[in-house]
């Protein structure tokens, strides 16, 4: 249909081209020929080695993506785990804290019973010295006051002792043993 | 020191004392000197300092009772200070007293006064003491100003106090 629409003319002078676009049948022939042969080539031997690649290609990607689901359900497991690990921790931290308050409460009651068993100890014992402490004091202060009014009195008394009365003493004491037989 | 040897002493001056006839002033003396020797620590303690020669006490002594004290006393109490034996000067004294008075039948009678006594307040009360032992007393008064008044006299066991110090006490361990 092609070759129908060109003018014969063009047709006469074989030095001249037909169709500034078209090429000659001949050259169509040939060229649809060759082109079949490369096609075939290329179905015959380039297709084989390209869907060849592409199918290596697929099976890449199919394992890095099988890879990727193993990494996921393995960070999947690894997060349960750690989530399982968290929880543990937790439930052993509050478990030890738990422990820890009680010990604490059970030291700090141990403690206050046995700082008050002390202090009442302390306290009675203070109370005890005290009331020894006042005993004594009194009996070495009445020791006191009675040996230094003894002395006061001896003093006082000697004092009193003049020659006048020391002359009465011995004649009294003379008067009496010779009066007592 | 034994009782044995305190005798022996004393059994020596009391011969020598008899025979130059001066028992009653030998033991007097012997018995003011024992007394003053026990109220002083400084005289008794130059008589018993060994350090001292022998001689130095002596002379101690000497000067001690040189005209107031016999001679007999001065060379028996020498003869204790020199064969160092002054410490039992009271015990033989105490023995040649007793011994003299014994062998003039008579008691001793120790009077302790815080003033001394006059010799008319003596013989009274040599004569009241010879009336309650019921025989003559060898009076050895000595002032002992610790009693601070009234007389305390002993005879052999018996003891006849009156003095202020003792009534003193009484009335402080009443209280």
């Amino acid at each position: 249909m092609i070759f129908a629409a060109l003018p014969a003319k063009v047709y006469d002078d074989p030095t001249q081209s037909l169709n500034w676009l078209m090429p000659k049948p001949g050259e169509l022939i040939y060229g649809g020929l060759a082109s079949l042969v490369i096609f075939y080539a290329l179905y015959k031997f380039g297709w084989p080695a390209a869907k060849k690649a592409l199918e290596a290609r697929t099976a890449g990607i199919q394992k890095e993506l099988d890879d990727s689901a193993a990494a996921q359900v393995q960070a999947d497991a690894d997060a349960t785990n750690i989530r399982r690990a968290l929880g543990d921790i937790a439930s052993e931290r509050i478990k030890l804290l738990a422990e820890a308050d009680a010990q604490a409460a059970t030291i700090l009651a141990e403690g206050r019973a046995r700082i008050t068993a002390e202090l009442a100890d302390i306290e009675a014992r203070a109370a005890g010295e005290l009331l020894a402490a006042r005993g004594r004091l009194g009996e070495e202060l009445r020791a006191e006051i009675s040996h230094l009014s003894g002395v006061a009195t001896t003093e006082a008394v000697r004092a009193a002792m003049d020659d006048r009365t020391q002359q009465e003493l011995v004649d009294n004491f003379i008067a009496k043993v010779g009066a007592s037989r | 020191m034994s009782v044995a040897q305190i005798n022996a002493y004393v059994a020596a001056m009391f011969e020598i004392a008899s025979a130059n006839d001066a028992v009653s002033v030998v033991e007097d003396d012997m018995f003011r000197l024992a007394r003053a020797i026990e109220s002083n620590e400084q005289l008794r303690a130059a008589l018993n300092d060994t350090s001292l020669p022998a001689d130095r006490r002596q002379k101690i002594v000497e000067q001690l009772l040189g005209g107031k004290a016999h001679n007999v006393t001065v060379q028996l109490v020498s003869l204790l200070v020199g064969t160092g034996h002054v410490s039992l000067l009271p015990q033989v004294a105490d023995a040649l007293v007793k011994r003299a008075s014994s062998s003039k039948q008579m008691e001793v009678a120790e009077v302790r006064s815080a003033v001394a006594l006059t010799d008319a307040q003596k013989t009274r009360l040599a004569e009241a003491l010879g009336k309650a032992a019921g025989k003559p007393v060898n009076l050895k008064v000595v002032v002992d100003p610790s009693v601070i008044g009234g007389l305390v006299a002993t005879i052999g066991d018996e003891v006849i106090d009156d003095t202020v110090r003792t009534r003193l006490d009484q009335v402080k361990a009443r209280f």
